[in-house]
């Protein structure tokens, strides 16, 4: 077991971070405020792999490692989690499900576009009675002739607004329980596929959140991902790569917000001394240390379980459930170190503490996790 | 700045291990310059540096970026070094991967230390000729390169034959992003040759701490101390008291030296 990140890991954090510092960290604030999705960043994105991170290199993608790949959305995400948020779920639920789960052909036709960021991605699973209760999903896909067509709305899809393609859960057999669902891959353009208006949510007001409709929405049965009724298995081997996403995000908000606190600890003065030199400053800066290096050790261990090709969904729930709940609390603590200037919108430690919250709600909620992880805790045989 | 990280008092040296390392800025500047000039005229890259194994880490760096190879040079005997040493060092090294080079840039100084002297030492070592402090390059007919620095706030245009060596400001040339694949095939497929002194031919003593004639006997950072200061006593004891202490500051500002005109 060694502990010590590889240089290769070195590099791709400082070539990430310099990057984020550089473009993001100047507008970082101002996209928040005006929930502006910052095109201009992701054309300088575009060419330096972001969005095809773990996609072939035959198809334009930089195939890295899927710890290069939560270093990658942590340095992101420590600088704006909003584009940290629209790169993860693009790589990790909106491309990878191709990658894993597409036919040679439907790789030719999507990856390379995907790859290059020229096509956003995202992935739809929630409806307004179905979340974590993911049988509960309500839009359909009829078989007509070489054909499918789709009915129904989704809501809250990450990067809806901008996406060019989605990839989206339909019942298909109703009369099966088992096998009802299947997954869908709708481009941009399609009739009958239109965006909703974009919601106004507390964080990650960057990315364009929103609902799609499809009426009558036609699409070949070449679009279909796997098999017809291969819904769920495609689904959840989806989540389980973004849960890795969603646990680097979060990992890079508290890391963010720790970093903005050690700062202000070090160069605020009250009683003639820095707050860093009291003892109640340091318990919580200890803490916050502490709490960040375990989340990342175990979110560390799903990504190499991941790439070892071992099982890796209940570390990866571990990770996105331990790392989503450091999130919140260092990044409450952060704003209690800042006190008044932690509470101002003048200071990034706000936008942390707004974006950290969904972390524990996206991507299966922090119940849903300690369910996956109990299931495979009860599974195991004593 | 050097004075900030901590340095061993013994052998004058900086305890580099305590920082995280780090490509030097001027010399990712001097490698940008090297990818735009490749860009244009076609090359061969070669990324050259001496440190400890870690440094591994930035030749990785400049092959991602675009290097053709990294040669690191990498011996417990070749460390502590002065900079003409490491001069030496890195000319014998030059001489013996690159024998036929056209151009060596170099960064025109390191962040820790900042002494710039590595560079023209190098060219010395060579035996070729040096420009120090460029801001700009191109290469021109007949393997002549012409520079562009400021000096004396004049802007100078240089040129210089081929082989030549030039350090590079970080006014121009700023260095590019490096793409996630370019970051992994530097690890999977990036070539790094590793060399010690035996692999250079280098006699153990003439390198390294041991062959190193300069010494560092102390690292400090100038602070700059203002005091308000009253003189007391009647006006002419306060004049006589004001030359007395800061004589040679007001002989400064003045720009004469106050006691020889006295004296005169």
């Amino acid at each position: 077991m060694n502990f010590n990140p590889c240089m290769k890991h070195k590099l791709v954090r400082k070539t990430v971070r310099r990057f984020a510092e550089a473009e993001l960290g100047p507008i970082a604030h101002d996209i928040d405020r005006d929930a502006r999705f910052p095109w201009e960043v992701i054309e300088k994105m575009r060419p330096l792999n972001f969005f095809g991170l773990q996609v072939p290199k035959e198809y334009g993608g930089a195939d890295v490692d899927s710890i290069s790949y939560a270093i990658t959305i942590e340095e992101l995400s420590r600088v704006c989690a909003g584009i940290g948020l629209c790169v993860t779920v693009h790589n990790s639920v909106g491309a990878y499900p191709i990658v894993k789960f597409g036919t040679g052909e439907q790789k030719e036709r999507f990856l390379p576009s995907l790859a290059c960021g020229e096509r956003i991605g995202a992935f739809c699973l929630t409806e307004a009675n179905a979340g974590s209760d993911a049988g509960g999903v309500e839009t359909s896909a009829v078989r007509d002739g070489v054909d499918y067509v789709i009915n129904g709305t989704k809501i809250f899809v990450t990067n809806g607004g901008v996406c060019g393609s989605a990839i989206i859960f339909a019942i298909t057999d109703p009369e099966n329980t088992r096998n009802a669902a299947s997954v869908f891959i709708v481009e941009k353009g399609t009739p009958g596929f239109t965006v909703g208006e974009i919601e106004d949510l507390c964080g990650m007001r960057a990315n364009p959140v929103s609902s799609l409709f499809f009426e009558d929405c036609r699409v070949p049965a070449s679009n279909l991902l796997g098999r017809a009724g291969d819904g769920l298995r495609v689904g959840l081997a989806a989540l389980d790569t973004g849960r890795i996403g969603i646990a680097a995000q979060a990992l890079g908000i508290a890391q963010g917000a720790y970093d903005a606190a050690l700062k202000y600890a070090k160069e605020r003065h009250q009683f003639r001394k820095p707050i860093a030199s009291f003892q109640t400053i340091q318990n919580y800066l200890a803490d916050m240390a502490t709490e960040i290096d375990a989340a990342r050790l175990l979110l560390y261990r799903a990504c190499a379980f991941k790439d070892a090709g071992q099982p890796f969904g209940s570390e990866a729930a571990m990770a996105k459930l331990y790392c989503s709940s450091v999130a919140n609390r260092v990044t409450s603590l952060a704003v209690q170190v800042l006190g008044g200037y932690g509470y101002s919108r003048e200071y990034d430690v706000e936008r942390y503490f707004r974006d950290a919250k969904v972390t524990e709600i996206y991507e299966g909620t922090s119940e849903v996790q300690r369910m996956v992880i109990a299931r495979n805790l009860l599974a195991q045989l004593t | 700045m050097v004075s900030e990280l901590p340095w061993d008092a013994r052998t004058g040296t900086l305890k580099r291990e305590m920082a995280g390392g780090m490509m030097n800025p001027a010399c990712k500047h001097a490698m940008e310059a090297a990818l735009q000039l490749k860009h244009i005229h076609g090359a061969h890259i070669t990324a050259l540096t001496m440190g400890p194994p870690m440094a591994e880490e930035v030749l990785r760096e400049a092959v991602a970026m675009g290097a053709d190879r990294g040669i690191l040079l990498t011996d417990k005997r070749l460390a502590g070094a002065d900079t003409l040493i490491t001069s030496y060092t890195l000319a014998r090294a030059i001489e013996a991967v690159c024998p036929h080079f056209d151009l060596v840039l170099c960064g025109c100084s390191a962040a820790d230390s900042e002494t710039a002297q590595v560079g023209p030492q190098l060219a010395e070592e060579l035996g070729v000729p040096g420009v120090a402090y460029v801001e700009q390059l191109s290469i021109q007919q007949g393997a002549v390169v012409r520079m562009q620095r400021v000096a004396d706030d004049f802007l100078e245009t240089l040129e210089m034959k081929l082989p030549g060596l030039v350090t590079l400001t970080t006014s121009k040339y700023a260095p590019r992003y490096v793409p996630l694949s370019g970051v992994q095939d530097a690890f999977e497929s990036g070539e790094i040759l590793t060399l010690d002194a035996d692999g250079l031919g280098l006699d153990p003593n003439v390198v390294g701490l041991k062959g190193s004639p300069t010494q560092i006997l102390d690292v400090f950072s100038p602070t700059t101390g203002k005091k308000n200061i009253v003189l007391k006593g009647a006006p002419k004891k306060i004049v006589e008291q004001l030359l007395e202490k800061f004589d040679d500051r007001i002989g400064g500002a003045a720009g004469k030296d106050l006691k020889v005109d006295e004296q005169g």
